[in-house]
C-alpha cells in the first residue's frame, strides 16, 4: 500500500457513501493510541515496524513523556477493499478521565467509534463513560478486544481459560450496553406514561389493559443491535503491539476452504457452545457439557496459542519455519535472526493476520457512512435546550432533509459543527511553509526522507529511546522543509494561531467564504422572523442576538501532527478551519443558513472542579499573564478561567492531569513566563448567634453562665471612653468627648439574611433612589422597581417578627458593607426620626409626612463607621455576614465639658464642624447646633483642623466603627464557611469510600438514590469550600475512579463550634481537659486567615520552653 | 574531651533576662527564651513555662540573687512569685530571635495585607493578591523597620512598588457640590488634585463626581471647606474604585 497523495484524499473527501468519520475510544492504557498507529501505518505515513512504538498522534512532548493521550486528533486515512476505496476520517481520544472532555469533542464529530478493551483489565471506567458517551451521541461503536498476548504472556492462560475469559469481557461489555439501554426505556416509559396520564385525566377513561411491567416493555424493545458479538461481526480480537487482529469473519472464511463447512455455518458457530466432531464432521452443539474444545478455541485460540509458543516462550527455530511455511509467510532473514523474538512474532503475525486489516474490514463493513446518519441523531443535535424538534421553525426542519441526504450540491446550506479550538504554531501553518515542489516531487522526497529515517530508527530500534522521540525529529515533512524553509520573522514566532475542529454536516465548505456563526443560545425561530430568510451570511446582520458572522480562512485537512491546506471540503468530512478565532470561543454552529438552529451543547463526562489560583512569578508580568489565559481558555474545551473579586487569577480544570498540562501549556505555549499555582483564597463571613442554651458536653446552662460565657473574652476591655454593659449594649465615646453612641448587635435571622443577599441588586437602585431624593431631586422609579421595594420590604416585615423586631422594618437606617449586603443598621435613637431607606415608597403612600422627618448631621459619617464595621468584621478581617446593628443611643455633647478648659474655644470648633459638614438640604441642626447661629460658624473655621484629633465626621466614622465591632465582639461569635454543593455518582461497591472521603473533609450527605435501571448511585452533600482543595483527586484515587464529583458554590453557613470557646464549667473541664486543644474547626480556619493576613494570631512561637536547644548556635 | 563533672552550681544557659529598676535597684529574673512575649501577648498562661526559677536576681550572670530586705522595701511583698509576675509584665526584656523573626514576618505580611487592600492594578481596576505584593516585596528587597508603624511602610512600599510594576492606589469615588458663586475659582485649584472626572453638572451649583488619590482627601476636604465657608459640600461615594464580582473570560 502506497502513500495516498493529497490529491487521491481530495477525490475520495467528494463520495460520501465512502467515508468512515470514527474514533476510537477506551479507558486509559487499552491501546487507543498503538491501534492507531497501526492503521496510520497502513497508508505509508509510519513504517509498520514502528508502529505501536512511534504514537504518532501523541504530538505533544508531554504526551510522548507521560505516554498517555491527552488531545484528540484527526488524521484522514485511505483504505481499498477490493474495488472499493474508502477515506477514514479517524481521530484518536485520550482515555484519561482528566480528558474526557476531548473524547466529547471528537465523538461529536463522528458516526462510529471503535470501542478498545484491555483483555485483561476488562471493562473499566472510562470504558464505561464512553460507551455512555457513544450511546448518547448516538453513534455506533465496534469493539477492539486488545492485548490478547497479555493473556498468553502475563497470565499463562490456556487457549480454554482464554476464551472463557474472553466471554466474560464480552459480556460485561454487553452489560454495560445494556444497562443503558434499560435506562433509556426506562425514561421513555417514564415520559410516556406521564403523557398517559394526562390523557387519562382528560378523557377520564378507566381501562385495565393500561397496565403492564416494565419488563414487558424491555422485551417489546427491540436490542438486539445494540449488542457486541463476534458472530455479528462487531468483535474484532487483536494485539496492536504485536501488530494482529481478526474477526471471527476471516477464520471462517479461511475454514471454510480447509474443511468444507460452508462459511455460514462456521460464521454462526465459530463463537458460541460449539464443538467439532471429527467422527461424524459435525458442528455440535454444548461443548462445555460435554468437556470438548469449543470450536473457536480449538480452530483460532489453539493456532495463536502454538505460534506464541514456539515463537516466543520456547524460541523453537524448526518450529518457527514450520508455521511460517504453513501459514504461507514470507520473512526477512534479519527478522529471524533478530534477538527479541518479538520482533519475528510481529513480522509473523503482521502478514498473516494484519490488525489494520481485520480493524479497517470491521469499521468499512459495520459502521455508518455520513448518509446513513440517523434521523434520531439528527433531531436530537437540532433540538437545543429540550425543545422537542417538531417546535422548531418549518425552514429549520427543512434543513433536516439536507443533513439525512448528505447532499453536497451548490445550493445546498452549509453547516459545519465546531467541537473545539486548538492552538498551532503559526509557523506550522502550510501556507507559511515555502512550497516550491510540487505535490509529486514532495511525495517523492518525503518518501526518500522517510526510508532514511526509518532505516535510522529501525537501526536501534530495539532500544527503549523509542518513547522519547521528540517532536523536534518530528514528521518527515519537517525534515524536508527545514532545507527550504527560511523561517519568518522572529516576532512571529511567539504566535499560537488557533484552528477549529469541525466537521461538515451539510453542504461544501469553501475557502474564503463567510458563514453565521451560531452562539448556543441562539433561536432560529426568533431570528427568522427578524430577517429575511434569503439573507446570505455575506450581508451581515448584527442586530440578531447570538448570531454572528465570519469567513473561514483557510481550510485544512488533519493529517496527525500536520496540515495539508485545501480549497473546498464536501459534506461528511472533518476539517480544520482557520480564521475563527475571534468568533468562535470553544464550540459553534457555522451555517449559511440562518434557519438552521445551534447543535446541542457537547455532553461533558467531567465538569472542572479543580480550583488553582495562578500567579506570575514576577509581577510586571502580569499582562502577559492575562494574555496567555485567554488563549488557553479558547484552545481548551474543558479548562475555565475567571478573575475574581479578589484580584486572583483562576483557573478551574477537571483534574490534576489536566491541570498539569494546562499550566504546561501556559508557561510554554500561550503566556511563556514563569507561573506558580497556588492554593486560591477561601472567602469567609463573620456572624454573631443567639447565646447558646447547651454547653459543649450538652448539659443545660443557667442564665449566670450564658453571660459568663458571653463575657470571658472581653474582660478589662473597658477603658475611659469604652463602657460594655451586661446586655451586650457598647457604648463609645469619640476621642474628643464630644459625641457618644451605643450600640447593640443582634444575629439576623437566617431568612432575612439570604433574602438580603439575594435582593442585593434591589438594594442598589433603592440606595441610588434614596441618595438622589436625599438631594431633593426627584427620580423616575418604574413601577415594576417599585413594586419590587414594596415586595422586599412585606417580606421583610414577615420575616422579622417578633417583640425584638418591633417596627424594625421601618427604622432600616442603611445595609451594608457596601451599602448593599446583608446586614443592617437600625435606629432605635430616641426622639430621632430618620426618613428611613423606604422612602421613596413613603413619598408615593405619604408624601406629606415625609417632610417632617429631617436627617441630623453627620448621619453619614454613623453609616460610614458601619459600612466600614461590615467590611471586616474583628475575628479575621472578613466581611460581616446576617447581623443586625442597632444604634440605641448617639448623643452629640454639650461642648464645654469638664475635661477641656478653654470651653469657648471648643465651642467654635464643635460648631464649626458642625456646620461645615452639615448635610446640604437639612434645614435643622441638633438643639445645640441651633443656637449656635451664624454668628458662630461664621469664625474660623480652619479652628476645626487645630483640634488634634482631626475632624468630628472623621472621628465619629472611626467611634462608629469600633463600637460596632465591639458590639459584635459582646455577642457569640462564629465564622461562616462557603459551602459546595456536591454531586456525585458512584457505584455501589464504593459507597463506602465515598462517605469515607466526605466525612473526612467535613462533608454532609444530604440524600443518596439509586439511579433507576443502574447501579449507580447519585448521593448529594455539602462541603466546605474551605476543605475542597485537593478533593476531586483524593475521590478518584479513594474510589478508583469510579465516582466523580461536582462542586458547584451553594450558600454560607454557620460553623457552630465558637472559635474563642474555653472550657468554663466543671463538666467541660472533665471532658476536654484544661487547655481545650482538641480540634477545632473554626479556631483552625480563623487562625489560618489571620496568619495570611499578618494579623496576631494567639499561638506560641514555641510550645515547650524546656525543649529547645539549650546550645550555642555554633555548636 | 571532658568528662562531665557535677558541680554544685546550676548554670543558666541560654537564658532571657528580663529587668527592671525599682526603689534604686535593679532585678533581674531568668526566663526561657522565646516566651516572654508570649506571656505578655496572653497567648501562654503557665508560669513555669516561662520563669526558669522563681528566684528574684541582682544578676542573673552572676548568679547573685536579690536580698530578702531590698524585695521587701521595693516590692511591698517577698512573696518571690508575685515579684517575679510583676517583674515579668512590666520590666525591659530581651527579644528573642524567633520572637523578632514572627515579629518581623508578621508585620511583613500585615504591610502586603494593606497594600493588596490599598491598590489596584490600574489596567483592569482590579486588586492585586496578597501573594503577588510579597513576592514583589521581596524583590525590591525590602525590609521592614520593626518600629514604624505598618501603614506608614504600606505607603512607603506602594511608592517604591510603583518602579516595578502596574500599581496604584485605588481611587475613592468623591462627589462634591459647590456653590455656583466660587464654583469656577474652585475648580481651577481643584483640577490638580483630580484624577478622573466622572461627571459635571452646571446648573444653579456645580455638581461634580470624580476620582481622587486618597492621598489628597484631606487637601480637597480642606479646601473646599475653607474655600465655601460650609456651603458647598463633599461626600464619599466609595472609598475604592474596584471592579465587583468576578470575570469570566
Amino acid at each position: 500500500m502506497g502513500l495516498s497523495s493529497l490529491d487521491k484524499i481530495i477525490a475520495l473527501q467528494r463520495n460520501p457513501a465512502n467515508i468512515r468519520n470514527l474514533c476510537i475510544l477506551a479507558h486509559v492504557d487499552h491501546g487507543k493510541t498503538t491501534l492507531a498507529d497501526c492503521l496510520v501505518a497502513t497508508n505509508g505515513i509510519i513504517s509498520s515496524r514502528l508502529a505501536g512504538k512511534l504514537r504518532y498522534l501523541d504530538s505533544r512532548e508531554d504526551e510522548q513523556i507521560r505516554g498517555i493521550t491527552m488531545k484528540s486528533s484527526a488524521i484522514s486515512l485511505h483504505y481499498r477493499n477490493g474495488d472499493q476505496e474508502y477515506l477514514l476520517n479517524l481521530i484518536d481520544s485520550p482515555g484519561h478521565v482528566d480528558f474526557s472532555s476531548e473524547v466529547s469533542t471528537a465523538v461529536r464529530l463522528c458516526d462510529g467509534a471503535i470501542v478498545v478493551v484491555d483483555a485483561v483489565e476488562g471493562v473499566c471506567p472510562q470504558t464505561q463513560a464512553v460507551l455512555r458517551q457513544a450511546w448518547l451521541e448516538n453513534i455506533r461503536p465496534v469493539l477492539v478486544i486488545n492485548k490478547i498476548d497479555r493473556l498468553i504472556v502475563e497470565l499463562k492462560l490456556t487457549s480454554q481459560e482464554a476464551y472463557a475469559h474472553l466471554q466474560k469481557i464480552l459480556e460485561q461489555v454487553n452489560a454495560v450496553t445494556g444497562t443503558l439501554f434499560t435506562s433509556k426505556v426506562l425514561k421513555e416509559r417514564a415520559e410516556e406514561d406521564e403523557e398517559e396520564e394526562e390523557k387519562k385525566k382528560d378523557s377520564k377513561t378507566l381501562s385495565g389493559d393500561q397496565v403492564y411491567d416494565w419488563s414487558a416493555r424491555l422485551e417489546e424493545a427491540d436490542d438486539s443491535q445494540l449488542y457486541f458479538s463476534p458472530d455479528q461481526g462487531n468483535v474484532v480480537f487483536a494485539s496492536a503491539t504485536d501488530g494482529w487482529g481478526f474477526s471471527i469473519q476471516q477464520f471462517a472464511q479461511i475454514y471454510s476452504q480447509k474443511m468444507g463447512i460452508k462459511a455460514e455455518v462456521l460464521l454462526k458457530t465459530l463463537w458460541g457452545d460449539f464443538y467439532l466432531n471429527a467422527k461424524a464432521k459435525k458442528i455440535m452443539k454444548g461443548a462445555q457439557a460435554k468437556g470438548k474444545k469449543q470450536l473457536f478455541v480449538q480452530l483460532v485460540l489453539d493456532n495463536i496459542w502454538s505460534l506464541y509458543d514456539a515463537v516466543v516462550t520456547r524460541r523453537d527455530k524448526e518450529k518457527v519455519e514450520k508455521v511460517v511455511t504453513s501459514l504461507g509467510v514470507k520473512l526477512l532473514a534479519r527478522d529471524l535472526r533478530h534477538s527479541d523474538p518479538k520482533v519475528l512474532l510481529s513480522a509473523i503475525c503482521s502478514q498473516w493476520l494484519p490488525v489494520s486489516q481485520a480493524v479497517l474490514l470491521m469499521v468499512c463493513e459495520k459502521l455508518p457512512s455520513p448518509l446513513e446518519i440517523a434521523a434520531a441523531r439528527v433531531e436530537k443535535l437540532m433540538s437545543v435546550g429540550a425543545r422537542r424538534f417538531d417546535s422548531l421553525p418549518e425552514q429549520t426542519q427543512e434543513l433536516k432533509r439536507a443533513f439525512l441526504q448528505c447532499s453536497s450540491g451548490a445550493n445546498d446550506p452549509l453547516i459545519v459543527f465546531v467541537s473545539k479550538m486548538f492552538a498551532v504554531d503559526t509557523k506550522a501553518l502550510p501556507q507559511n511553509r515555502q512550497r516550491p515542489l510540487t505535490h509529486e516531487e514532495m511525495a517523492q522526497r518525503r518518501d526518500l526522507a522517510r526510508q532514511r529515517h526509518a532505516d535510522s530508527r529501525a537501526a536501534d530500534h530495539k532500544g527503549p529511546t523509542h518513547s522519547e522521540r521528540t517532536p523536534q525529529e518530528g514528521p518527515p515533512c519537517n525534515v524536508l522543509d527545514c532545507s527550504v524553509y527560511r523561517g519568518p520573522p522572529e516576532e512571529e514566532e511567539e504566535h499560537q494561531t488557533f484552528i477549529a475542529f469541525a466537521r461538515v454536516f451539510s453542504g461544501v465548505a469553501k475557502k474564503g467564504q463567510r458563514v453565521f456563526v451560531l452562539g448556543p443560545k441562539y433561536d432560529p425561530a426568533q431570528a427568522l422572523s427578524m430577517v429575511n430568510p434569503g439573507v446570505s451570511a455575506s450581508g451581515c446582520v448584527s442586530e440578531v442576538p447570538h448570531l454572528s458572522c465570519c469567513t473561514m480562512e483557510s481550510l485544512y485537512l488533519l493529517m496527525g501532527r500536520e496540515l495539508e491546506e485545501l480549497e473546498e471540503v464536501p459534506v461528511g468530512n472533518v476539517l480544520g478551519i482557520g480564521g475563527l478565532e475571534v468568533s468562535v470561543l470553544k464550540s459553534a454552529t457555522l451555517s449559511t443558513s440562518p434557519a438552521c438552529p445551534p447543535f446541542i451543547p457537547l455532553n461533558f463526562e467531567a465538569t472542572p472542579i479543580v480550583r488553582v489560583a495562578i500567579e506570575p512569578k514576577h509581577p510586571s508580568e502580569m499582562p502577559k499573564l492575562v494574555r496567555g489565559m485567554r488563549l488557553l481558555n479558547q484552545a481548551d474545551p474543558c479548562a475555565e478561567v475567571l478573575i475574581q473579586e479578589t484580584g486572583e487569577h483562576v483557573l478551574v480544570t477537571a483534574g490534576e492531569v489536566h491541570l498539569q498540562r494546562c499550566l504546561d501549556d501556559l508557561r510554554d505555549r500561550f503566556a511563556k513566563i514563569e507561573i506558580s499555582a497556588s492554593k486560591p483564597i477561601i472567602p469567609f463571613r463573620e456572624t454573631v448567634v443567639r447565646p447558646p442554651k447547651v454547653d459543649m458536653v450538652n448539659e443545660d446552662l443557667g442564665k449566670q453562665h450564658k453571660i459568663a460565657i458571653i463575657h470571658q473574652v472581653k474582660e478589662g476591655r473597658s477603658s475611659a471612653t469604652l463602657h460594655v454593659d451586661s446586655g451586650g449594649l457598647v457604648t463609645l465615646t469619640t476621642p474628643n468627648r464630644l459625641a457618644t453612641v451605643s450600640i447593640r448587635a443582634m444575629p439576623l435571622p437566617q431568612e432575612v439574611t439570604s433574602l438580603l443577599e439575594r435582593s442585593a441588586e434591589l438594594i442598589r437602585t433603592l440606595e441610588q433612589i434614596n441618595m438622589s431624593l436625599r438631594e431633593g431631586k426627584s427620580l423616575d422609579i418604574s413601577h415594576r422597581t417599585l413594586e419590587a421595594i414594596i415586595g422586599l420590604k412585606t417580606q421583610l416585615e414577615i420575616l422579622l417578627q417578633g417583640r425584638k423586631w418591633r417596627n424594625a422594618v421601618d427604622r432600616v437606617w442603611a445595609f451594608g458593607p457596601r451599602r448593599i449586603g446583608p446586614n443592617i443598621l437600625l435606629n432605635s435613637v430616641e426622639g430621632y426620626q430618620r426618613p428611613s431607606v423606604w422612602q421613596c415608597l413613603g413619598r408615593v403612600v405619604k408624601a406629606g409626612e415625609a417632610g417632617a422627618q429631617v436627617i441630623r448631621d453627620l448621619d453619614n459619617s454613623i453609616v460610614s463607621g458601619f459600612q466600614l464595621a461590615t467590611l471586616a468584621g474583628p475575628m479575621c478581617e472578613e466581611p460581616l455576614m446576617g447581623v443586625c446593628f442597632s444604634v440605641e443611643k448617639w448623643d452629640i455633647q454639650s461642648p464645654a465639658s469638664p475635661q477641656h478648659q478653654d470651653s469657648l474655644e471648643e465651642d467654635s470648633i464643635a460648631h464649626g464642624t458642625l456646620e461645615d459638614s452639615k448635610v446640604e438640604g437639612s434645614s435643622e441642626t441638633l438643639e445645640e447646633g441651633a443656637t449656635a447661629g451664624p454668628i458662630q460658624a461664621r469664625r474660623r473655621p480652619e479652628a476645626a483642623s487645630a483640634d488634634c484629633y482631626g475632624p468630628v465626621s472623621g472621628q465619629l466614622i472611626a467611634a462608629m466603627k469600633e463600637a460596632c465591632r465591639h458590639a459584635f465582639q459582646a455577642q457569640p461569635q462564629r465564622l461562616m464557611v462557603a459551602m459546595y454543593t456536591c454531586e456525585i455518582m458512584a457505584t455501589a461497591d464504593v459507597l463506602g469510600r465515598v462517605y469515607g472521603v466526605l466525612g473526612k473533609r467535613e462533608g454532609r450527605v444530604l440524600h443518596e438514590e439509586m439511579k433507576e435501571g443502574t447501579d449507580m448511585f447519585i448521593i448529594k452533600a455539602v462541603l466546605p469550600v474551605a476543605e475542597s482543595f485537593g478533593f476531586a483527586d483524593e475521590f478518584r484515587k479513594k474510589t478508583s475512579g469510579l465516582a466523580s464529583p461536582q462542586l458547584v458554590f451553594s450558600h454560607w453557613e454557620v460553623i457552630s463550634s465558637d472559635p474563642y470557646w474555653v472550657p468554663t464549667t466543671e463538666e467541660e473541664y472533665l471532658h476536654f481537659g484544661e487547655k481545650a486543644d482538641s480540634a477545632n474547626q473554626s479556631l483552625k480556619y480563623m487562625n489560618a486567615v489571620r496568619r495570611r493576613k499578618g494579623l496576631y494570631v494567639e499561638e506560641k512561637i514555641v510550645e515547650h520552653a524546656e525543649k529547645q536547644r539549650t546550645l550555642g548556635k555554633n555548636k | 574531651m571532658s568528662i562531665f563533672t557535677p558541680t554544685n552550681q546550676i548554670r543558666l544557659t541560654n537564658v532571657a533576662v528580663v529587668r527592671m529598676k525599682k526603689g534604686g535597684k535593679r532585678f533581674e529574673i531568668a526566663c526561657y527564651k522565646n516566651k516572654v512575649v508570649n506571656w505578655r501577648a496572653g497567648a501562654e498562661k503557665e508560669l513555669d513555662e516561662v520563669l526558669q526559677t522563681h528566684s528574684v536576681f541582682v544578676n542573673v550572670s552572676k548568679g547573685q540573687v536579690a536580698k530578702k530586705d531590698d524585695l521587701t522595701k521595693s516590692f511591698g511583698t517577698d512573696d518571690l512569685t508575685a515579684i517575679c509576675k510583676e517583674i515579668l509584665a512590666k520590666g525591659e526584656l530581651q527579644v528573642s530571635d524567633k520572637e523578632r523573626h514572627s515579629q518581623l514576618e508578621t508585620m511583613f505580611r500585615d504591610i502586603a495585607t494593606i497594600v493588596a487592600e490599598k491598590c489596584v492594578n490600574p489596567e483592569t481596576k482590579r486588586p492585586y493578591t496578597v501573594n503577588l505584593i510579597e513576592g514583589a516585596m521581596k524583590d525590591i528587597h525590602y525590609s521592614v523597620k520593626p518600629n514604624k508603624s505598618s501603614k506608614q511602610q504600606a505607603l512607603e512600599v506602594i511608592r517604591q512598588l510603583k518602579e516595578s510594576m502596574e500599581i496604584q492606589r485605588a481611587h475613592m469615588r468623591l462627589r462634591f457640590v459647590l456653590p455656583a458663586k466660587e464654583a469656577k475659582r474652585l475648580k481651577e485649584k481643584l483640577k490638580p488634585l483630580l484624577q478622573v472626572v466622572e461627571s459635571e453638572d452646571f446648573d444653579e451649583q456645580l455638581e461634580m463626581v470624580c476620582l481622587v488619590d486618597p492621598g489628597c482627601f484631606r487637601e480637597i476636604d480642606e479646601l473646599i471647606r475653607c474655600e465655601t465657608r460650609g456651603r458647598g459640600s463633599l461626600e464619599v461615594l466609595s472609598l475604592k474604585d474596584v471592579e465587583e464580582g468576578d470575570e469570566k473570560f
